[in-house]
């Protein structure tokens, strides 16, 4: 078991126009920790990863796992096992030999090698798939194995790059769940890489957002979600996204519609952009204070509804959570209400940071 | 069109393909119906077509002493093949998974060496050949073919090599394979039905070769295309004999063909066909 | 559980390789392409050089002695040479008619075999047998059983009477090449059939094309670079036509299906002119490389030769 610290860790692809996929990383993954990565496509999440693995070369930077900095080992030799989106399990072995590989490389004797195999294999419910090739085996069956490849070794660090993301929605949501319950069980250090926000969000003890190779905040799913550091991660964590709206600042307040929050900014300030998350808005009688919004798409979740609308004499679009039962009817103008100016978030529009009130 | 007519059409197609198929591989059955005649069947007008079938023109072809050159013709072909292979796996590792910078450049001069005519070179080869008391010896067509063999071979095997997923070396890195493991455990058994049908082809290519082997050989080193050429002056009187020491010559190399027809689809597809 | 650290400067300064490190990496990388490559080198581009360099001399092998320098004397026979230049005529009739003809033929027949009926395995294997026939076998076994005026299958099924070989000698050559290389043709073009995805052919269907439009505006194209490579592997290999050349007519009557392989041939090996047929090798070579630079680049587009050089 160890920790696992990226200390200042960038990858630079050489080039004419030289790409730092990875940009001065600092990260320190706790022992037995889930640490989930998560970005778009292109923010460095995957390099970051294989960066831990040795994969990736560090050009700038260290890594260290445990005690032990790694930044220039091979990977065979960083104690970290591996699960790949692809699975890459060896397709001319059996699921018995693709689990036993490393252990055979390590010289462990047969017997030991034997009952490890068995038991990952019961643990992951594949006792009976032993002796199948990787391609008799279905999606799942084939995570599962990648999985037990990895677990076998009983390494110091899980790295799983998007290992979820080859299998169909409903299997992913089984799986999401007894990959979370495995690491818990076997407390074993895991970073885990994924585009989708609800993986990370269900799954890691913390999750760390990447955009364009640069961290953006590492922290608790919770904390993310209720005080997203800068306007990136209030957009890209949560679903349907946060509504982001960039509004002129009259004497401490802006203005959705008629509705005045008052906000806690600096004096001053011309501009603010302000989050509200469609859950802080509902729908309320007409005449109640709030604001008026032209209904332009209803999407009906059956428990619940997304109202996305326009807000009355602005460009300004607006996502808004109603009851599912009762939501309102294309093109009819409708009266939000803001539960709480609390649960309004506010950043600076130039750097996109929070902006608190302290 | 109803699916009656299309059945029919269908039923007429499979009939059109099985007669133009067996057209074209008359000469050959003409060649197998004729190596079991005997002479005075063999060449008359009209073709005869009913006859006492003998095997006599096949133990005559023995009598010429034909093993010696089938004997040389299978030396050669599988020497010559394992070296192609020996030099052209880590050629075309290093042109796929551990690209080196002049890569294209590389395949480039592969490939040029294959359009180079043979005749170009040939007059040279015989030259040396003399000098070095290597005219007539197998050991000058085993490197010859492997020459000729080579760069079609590099360029194969560097296809199959593309095909094996990054993901999957990266595994076993991580599972803790050195290179040679990586090599011998996971890349070369992925790739293994792509180097025999490479293989395939060295052998085909090896097997038929004519102008080195008319050149360079004679009596001693001669492979079973200098034994045919053999038939070139009396061919008029023994064309029964001549059927039978041209099917047992191809005998081998259409046996393995036809065995191994898949294989051959991709090799010469140069694995863009999964 | 630790919280983010906060930003410590990174404690090494960037890692950079001295250059010999990276050089012997460099090499090390290229090791395993060197064998192959020197290998190839010394067969096939040395004998070459030598070629070029006998080019330059008066050699006659039957008369010891004669052996002298004489510039390009050599190079201005050839292009003088009627005999010469009527072979190369010839080499490019061959090439060019093989690889169409066969090629045509080929994409026929593959069409016929894309699909399902009864025998279709046995079709395949009959259909790709003469590519495994010894091609001087099937040179002969045309020569005699075939082309025959006498006794020949060819007369007597047309009931004709027709001197094939000294008749039409270039034809009945091409006839036994093309039907050499035909099962190759149709095993390639084949190969690029069963590779298409079918989606995309319903996906015609479904726009409304019919059976011809789907061939003429989505097969062709999706076959292209399959009949690329037909075309180049066949004209690398039918370009060197000897076989049938040497065994069919000798290049007769008088030299009337003469090709280079075959005339350069005839002039080292029966005329023992070293210097002579060596002058004609080099400018072989000078011609086809230059159609080889044309053809090879249109291998490396149709190969995408960039994939795996990272």
């Amino acid at each position: 078991m160890a920790q696992v610290a990226y200390a200042g860790a960038s990858r630079v692809y050489p080039g004419t126009n030289s790409v730092r996929a990875v940009d001065g990383l600092d990260l320190c993954v706790g022992d037995g920790e889930f640490l989930v990565l998560v970005g778009p496509s292109g923010s460095g999440k995957s390099t970051a990863l294989r960066m831990a693995a040795g994969l990736e070369d560090v050009d700038e930077g260290s890594i260290s796992i445990g005690d032990r900095d790694v930044t220039h080992l091979p990977p065979k030799d960083r104690d970290i096992a591996m699960v790949f989106q692809s699975y890459a399990l060896y397709p001319h072995m059996s699921v018995r030999e693709n689990m036993a590989f490393s252990l055979k490389l390590r010289g462990m004797p047969k017997s030991e090698i034997g009952s490890k195999v068995e038991e990952a294999a019961s643990l992951l419910d594949l006792t009976q798939y032993l002796d199948r090739k990787p391609k008799a085996l279905s999606g799942g069956q084939r995570q599962r194995v990648a999985m037990g490849r990895a677990i076998v070794r009983e390494p110091s660090v899980f790295l799983m790059d998007e290992p979820l993301s080859n299998l169909d929605a409903k299997l992913r949501v089984e799986t999401r769940a007894n990959i979370a319950a495995l690491q818990r069980r076997l407390a074993t250090t895991t970073i885990y890489v994924t585009h989708d926000q609800v993986e990370a969000m269900t799954m890691g003890d913390r999750v760390a957002v990447l955009r364009d190779g640069v961290l953006q905040q590492c922290a608790s799913p919770r904390e993310l979600y209720d005080t997203p550091r800068n306007v990136f991660v209030a957009g890209f964590i949560g679903s349907p996204a946060m509504n982001l709206l960039t509004l002129p600042v009259d004497g401490g307040a802006v203005k959705l519609g008629e509705l005045e929050v008052r906000l806690p900014v600096p004096a001053g300030s011309g501009e603010v952009t302000i989050g509200v998350r469609p859950e802080s808005l509902s729908l309320v009688g007409v005449g109640e204070d709030g604001f008026d919004l032209q209904v332009e798409l209803v999407e009906e979740l059956g428990a619940d509804a997304y109202v996305h609308g326009t807000l009355a004499g602005h460009d300004d679009k607006l996502v808004v959570r109603a009851d599912g039962r009762t939501p309102p009817r294309l093109g009819e103008a409708v009266r939000v209400a803001l539960r709480d100016t609390g649960e309004v978030h506010v950043f600076d529009p130039e750097s996109g940071l929070r902006i608190d009130e302290d | 069109m109803t699916a009656r007519t299309n059945r029919l059409g269908g039923s007429a197609l499979t009939v059109l393909t099985w007669i133009v198929a067996l057209l074209f591989v008359f000469p050959v059955i003409w060649m197998v119906v004729t190596s079991f005649k005997h002479e005075v069947d063999a060449a008359t007008d009209p073709p005869t077509f009913a006859f006492t079938p003998t095997l006599e023109q096949f133990t005559a072809i023995l009598d010429r002493g034909f093993l010696p050159y089938l004997a040389n013709s299978a030396f050669v072909t599988v020497l010559s093949t394992l070296l192609v292979l020996l030099l052209g796996v880590p050629a075309a590792y290093a042109l796929s998974l551990a690209p080196v910078k002049q890569t294209s450049n590389a395949l480039g001069f592969f490939l040029s060496t294959k359009m180079l005519p043979i005749v170009a070179a040939i007059i040279p080869l015989y030259v040396i050949s003399q000098n070095l008391g290597m005219l007539d010896n197998v050991w000058a067509l085993i490197v010859l073919y492997a020459g000729m063999n080579l760069p079609l071979a590099v360029w194969m095997m560097r296809s199959f090599f593309l095909e094996v997923p990054t993901e999957m070396i990266e595994a076993a890195r991580v599972d803790g394979a050195k290179l040679p493991t990586v090599l011998y455990r996971v890349i070369l058994p992925v790739v293994a039905p792509g180097i025999a049908a490479t293989a395939l082809i060295c052998v085909i290519f090896s097997w038929t070769e004519f102008f080195y082997a008319v050149n360079l050989t004679a009596a001693q080193a001669g492979t079973v295309p200098v034994f045919l050429v053999g038939f070139i002056t009396s061919e008029g009187l023994f064309w029964a004999q001549l059927s039978a020491a041209a099917l047992l010559a191809s005998l081998p190399v259409m046996i393995v063909g036809w065995i191994a027809q898949n294989h051959l689809v991709r090799g010469l597809s140069m694995g863009a066909v999964k | 559980m630790t919280a983010v650290v906060e930003a410590p400067p990174s404690p090494e300064p960037p890692s950079t390789r001295t250059r010999a490190q990276q050089r012997s990496a460099a090499w090390k990388r290229r090791a395993p392409l060197l064998p192959a490559l020197l290998f190839t080198i010394a067969v096939t581009q040395v004998p070459f050089l030598v070629t070029v360099f006998y080019s330059f001399q008066s050699w006659n092998m039957v008369r010891p002695g004669s052996r002298h320098f004489v510039g390009f004397d050599n190079y201005v026979d050839v292009f003088t040479d009627s005999v010469f230049l009527s072979a190369l005529g010839n080499t490019v009739t061959i090439t060019v008619v093989c690889v169409l003809v066969a090629m045509l033929l080929g994409l026929g027949l593959a069409l016929l075999l894309d699909r399902q009926f009864l025998g279709r395995g046995i079709v395949r294997t009959l259909l790709i047998t003469p590519f495994l026939i010894l091609p001087a076998a099937g040179a002969l076994l045309w020569k005699t059983t075939m082309f025959d005026p006498t006794y020949g299958l060819l007369n007597w099924a047309f009931g004709i009477e027709v001197e094939w070989l000294s008749d039409y000698p270039l034809a009945a050559v091409m006839t036994q090449i093309v039907w050499q290389w035909t099962p190759f043709m149709m095993l390639l073009i084949l190969a690029g059939l069963q590779a298409q995805s079918r989606e995309v052919l319903e996906a015609a269907q479904v726009d409304g094309a019919g059976r011809w439009r789907t061939f003429v505006s989505i097969t062709l194209p999706q076959l292209s670079r399959y009949l690329q490579l037909a075309v180049l592997l066949g004209a690398i290999y039918i370009v060197n036509s000897f076989d049938a050349i040497f065994l069919m007519t000798q290049g007769g009557p008088g030299t009337a299906s003469t090709n280079l392989p075959y005339y350069i041939y005839q002039r080292a090996f029966e005329g023992f002119d070293v210097g002579q047929s060596s002058a004609m090798g080099v400018v072989v070579v000078a011609m086809t490389l230059i159609v080889a630079t044309f053809a090879l680049r249109l291998m490396f587009r149709a190969f995408d030769v960039s994939r795996g050089v990272k």
